[in-house]
């Protein structure tokens, strides 16, 4: 018995440990985004609660450095993003999880590689096309996010559709059903569950985002939040009350994403590990 | 029961070929491409692929336009005779330039006319020089000016910028990339090891179903969750070398000399780079193990038990064996994207002090964006796929991780 108890006390400290600084760097950003210009340099910096306390950082960041264009520039981004990739990846998943057809293998293999291949390789030449065809700094930007959303959304939903009991699409056949509304009207809905589960993934990646928006959507109207931060951090002084307060109103969406689906991203992060 | 596929259903797949043709096919083969040339978009004569010679037609005849504009100045101050000579060479200028007339920037151009046009422009620089000359007295108006025309017409010729695989013999050479390689792999190696150490820890408390795991799982999925470039900025400032929380603890603990030596050491910026990632990845780490670790029916522990096995002794014979198909997987990934890491170490140091933490993405952007050199960043990013090859390879061959185990 004396065993499982150390494994306890242990097994306790460690969880408490890792529960502590998972949240201390949230919690300091709390703290000094409460803090006036004053408090944050010299002794002032290490106060956790705050002399006088004021909400200046924020007034900052949200009326003069537009910090809400950047987390709606995001939600913009990301929503297509999401959009076009589960309708794209539930027409192929369906098709991949259904027929036999030559280079299926092929193709499962070019998704898995484009997967893991360095985002780097492609920036340039897709820089150059979107200078060209003048759709530098637009929402257009999202097109190109696909190259780090899709593979995995088409892996996931393969997964998915599978589970999804042959019988049903045969009696829908029988009705009279075409292909396309057996996808949308039979699978569809019957996978649910994963074909949320992929959404949130690919939502997050997309508000995630860093390399291709930092290059091609520089200007501030259209920066998303990963860019935009970055911004805040100016040349010769940083006002870290200020990237304080920003980072606590960006954090916030993650934050209700996290509360709300939870369960559908330990999914999304599981479906990513075990293999049927 | 598996059918064959038709026409109608391969539209179906259709959009996703286009995607990957576009965003991913596309732009790889043209990156190699780019490896091939010396591609500078800031530089004139390199922003483009050249792979034959080049004649810029139009900014020659302008050239050919002012050494005529200049020699009717100079002319006036000469006898009739050489007066008379230099109307030739006019003639001469005026009636090779007239081809150019409506020339509009490069266009490609034959060996044997560059040739002829080589031998034009020598000639008129002699016979110029050899005028000038017989005069030393006389002050002419352009003696100065007609050499600098003269020698701008050289760059009329633009060289092709096709270099082949000299670039690739460069980058062996390049200890600025091997430097980076460096930097990458002890980012990678050092970052994934402690992820999996501290994960797999994670995922085996959390495999035992105590009170309370509920909560340890949403509270691990928000550093997880969260953009890398808002967590590397909120590390940025913990930190900092004059208020940073973090590196004011770790001075008073003695893990740093002085509170600047975080970020303005090659060492502590390093440091500062893993322990940011192993705090934004052991989450998710940990969750991908705990899947793993669910599937593994609980009987064989109990009968593992009921032989006598310790803790540990069950860890390697039972847990570890069963869970290696999935953990290998998800190193593989975790690897993967540790060895393009870009965001975090770009906003936390930019890859410095002293490109210290410069890694190999990092570069092949300075290269990109920086210097506009997109010739050699695209052979720096060759270089990483190499390594990203190897690195696949090992874990499917030597390791036999099954990543295509769908079917």
């Amino acid at each position: 018995m004396k065993k499982v108890s150390t494994f306890k006390v242990v097994s306790w400290i460690f969880i408490i440990a890792f529960l502590l600084i998972s949240v201390f760097p949230f919690f300091w950003i709390l703290v000094t985004s409460f803090k006036p210009e004053t408090e944050i340099f010299g002794d002032g910096a290490y106060r956790i609660i705050a002399q006088h306390p004021t909400l200046d950082a924020f007034k900052t960041v949200i009326f003069e450095k537009n910090i809400l264009r950047a987390v709606w520039n995001s939600f913009v981004m990301s929503g297509f993003t999401t959009l076009y990739v589960i309708v794209v990846a539930s027409m192929s998943a369906y098709i991949i999880s259904r027929f036999k057809f030559k280079g299926k293998n092929l193709l499962m293999a070019l998704i898995l590689t484009v997967a893991m291949f360095p985002q780097m390789i492609i920036i340039g030449p897709v820089f150059n096309m979107y200078y060209s065809l003048g759709k530098l700094n637009s929402y257009w930007v999202c097109l190109a996010y696909s190259s780090i959303t899709l593979p995995s959304a088409v892996w996931i939903m393969v997964a998915h559709f599978k589970q999804v009991p042959l019988a049903l699409e045969e009696a829908a056949k029988i009705d009279g059903c075409s292909t396309w509304g057996t996808l949308w009207r039979i699978i569809f809905p019957i996978a649910a569950p994963g074909v949320f589960t992929t959404a949130i993934m690919t939502f997050i990646s997309a508000w995630n985002e860093y390399l291709l928006s930092c290059t091609m959507n520089s200007n501030e109207s259209i920066q998303t939040v990963p860019v935009r931060i970055g911004y805040l951090r100016g040349q010769y002084t940083i006002y870290w009350n200020q990237i304080a307060a920003a980072a606590v109103v960006v954090v916030i969406p993650t934050l209700v994403m996290v509360l709300l689906f939870q369960k559908q991203i330990v999914a999304g992060i599981a479906n990513g590990a075990v293999k049927e | 029961m598996v059918k064959k596929m038709t026409f109608k259903q391969f539209l179906f797949i259709l959009p996703l070929l286009i995607f990957i043709g576009v965003f991913s096919i596309y732009p790889i083969v043209t990156s190699f491409m780019y490896t091939f040339f010396d591609y500078r978009i800031n530089d004139q004569t390199a922003n483009s692929f050249y792979l034959s010679e080049r004649f810029n037609g139009e900014l020659f005849y302008e050239d050919c336009d002012y050494i005529n504009y200049f020699l009717d100045d100079d002319k006036t101050l000469i006898s009739e005779e050489d007066q008379k000579a230099v109307e030739e060479i006019q003639a001469t200028v005026s009636s090779v330039m007239s081809e150019y007339e409506n020339a509009k920037g490069t266009e490609k151009i034959s060996s044997d006319k560059k040739d002829e046009l080589v031998a034009f422009k020598e000639k008129l620089r002699t016979d110029i020089t050899a005028l000038y000359d017989k005069y030393p007295d006389v002050e002419f108006y352009n003696k100065d000016k007609i050499p600098e025309i003269l020698d701008e017409m050289d760059t009329c010729i633009v060289k092709s910028n096709f270099i082949g695989l000299k670039a690739y013999g460069n980058l062996i050479k390049d200890t600025r990339f091997w430097k980076a390689l460096g930097h990458t792999l002890i980012f990678t190696v050092i970052s994934v090891g402690i992820e999996l150490v501290l994960g797999m820890l994670l995922a085996l408390i959390m495999n035992k179903a105590m009170k309370g795991i509920g909560l340890v799982r949403t509270v691990a999925l928000i550093p997880w969750a969260i953009p890398t470039a808002v967590s590397a900025m909120i590390w940025s400032y913990l930190y900092d070398g004059s208020y940073g929380i973090v590196s004011f603890l770790f001075n008073k603990l003695g893990i740093i000399n002085s509170q600047s030596a975080m970020l303005l050491t090659s060492h502590g910026a390093m440091s500062a780079a893993i322990i940011a990632d192993v705090w934004k990845t052991t989450p998710y780490m940990a969750l991908l193990l705990l899947a793993g670790l669910q599937v593994i029916d609980r009987g064989l522990y109990e009968s593992s038990a009921i032989d006598g096995a310790g803790p540990v002794v069950t860890f390697f014979k039972i847990t570890l064996p069963l869970v290696k198909p999935s953990l290998l997987v998800a190193l593989l990934f975790r690897t993967l994207d540790a060895f393009r890491v870009y965001d975090l170490i770009a906003i936390l140091t930019g890859g410095g002090p002293g490109n210290g933490t410069e890694s190999l993405s990092i570069y092949a952007y300075k290269l990109m964006f920086d210097q506009s050199n997109y010739g050699y960043s695209s052979v720096v990013v060759m270089g990483m796929f190499v390594v990203v090859a190897i690195i696949a390879f090992l874990y499917v061959k030597v390791l036999g991780a099954d990543v295509m185990g769908n079917d």
